[in-house]
């Protein structure tokens, strides 16, 4: 691979940390990490006055991010096809997971709204999975980087 | 990314119109940038320290927390993608190696420093507000020009 298209490379996992890490800050503003404030947020709070969130509302919150998700695993994921893993079948169970576990964080406010109100946590955890794998992904393309 | 495997993109009638176009778009996005941002964000120290933190003689409010987060998310996707796409064009354009690595390394630098010292400003302390203007217009300068540049040998050089 050219040095230049190295470096571009590092720099975007620079950048992806970065965007990891105000992912994490605004969840925690607008939404937290707990189970409960998780339902507040969609399903209304009257003491914190929260109006619950209808069906168009969290569409409106998740539209950009269907998008925005999709472009970033598939470039972030692409620049594993010039790494060792490539010959690996772990590329396509990490493909599956990253694709899987975004899915889950984009759709699972709806079936939170529906009454199912287990999915909050299912909120939390395909969240934190979303980011431990972008994380993961980032130290393979990492290494990848600096050593082969 | 499959213009980086082509041997000579001025005779490839279909990926020297598509880098052109990209090239332009991002250039026009870059002056809207600017554009946007001076009415609405500011882009001197004053006019960002101002809505950030507001002014209570002028009865300004300062930004909040959450749209502020909203703002960087959105500022830090726009940016990355920006900046992967056109430092890939320019290092395929650009035959120069050590010269390529050194713009790309300006450009990324101060807009990664940009993103930086903008949350360090509202979060830690105002002072980061100049690095933060100064680096926001370097990032826009520098990449206006790798654009530019791989425009012009896009359609100037003799073989790319």
């Amino acid at each position: 691979m050219q040095k230049a298209y190295k470096y571009s490379i590092l720099y975007f996992l620079a950048f992806s940390l970065l965007l990891l890490v105000s992912a994490v800050l605004l969840f925690e503003e607008k939404i937290g990490f707990s189970y409960e404030s998780v339902l507040a947020y969609y399903m209304g709070d009257e003491e914190r006055f929260v109006t619950p969130k209808s069906g168009t509302g969290v569409l409106k919150i998740i539209l950009p991010h269907i998008f925005a998700f999709g472009l970033f695993l598939m470039v972030i994921l692409h620049f594993l096809i010039f790494t060792k893993v490539n010959k690996s079948k772990k590329i396509q169970l990490i493909i599956y997971l990253s694709f899987g576990t975004a899915f889950f964080e984009l759709f699972t406010p709806f079936l939170i709204i529906n009454g199912f109100e287990f999915f909050a946590y299912m909120k939390i955890v395909s969240f934190f999975s979303l980011f431990f794998l972008v994380i993961y992904v980032s130290w393979l393309l990492f290494q990848s980087v600096m050593y082969e | 990314m499959r213009f980086t495997l082509i041997k000579d993109l001025k005779q490839d009638n279909a990926m020297k119109p598509i880098l052109s176009g990209l090239l332009l778009f991002i250039i026009i996005y870059i002056i809207s940038d600017v554009m946007v941002k001076q009415s609405s964000f500011g882009i001197f120290a004053h006019e960002v320290q101002l809505t950030l933190f507001g002014n209570a003689d002028e009865f300004l409010e300062p930004i909040s927390k959450s749209s502020f987060l909203e703002f960087i998310h959105m500022e830090i996707f726009f940016l990355m993608m920006i900046l992967l796409t056109l430092s890939a064009v320019f290092a395929r354009l650009s035959n120069k190696q050590p010269y390529s690595i050194l713009i790309i390394n300006i450009a990324m630098i101060s807009a990664l420093t940009s993103l930086i010292t903008l949350g360090l400003t509202y979060f830690v302390n105002d002072s980061f507000i100049n690095i933060y203007v100064g680096s926001f217009f370097t990032w826009h300068i520098v990449t206006s020009y790798m654009a530019l540049y791989s425009l012009w040998k896009l359609h100037y050089a003799k073989s790319v």
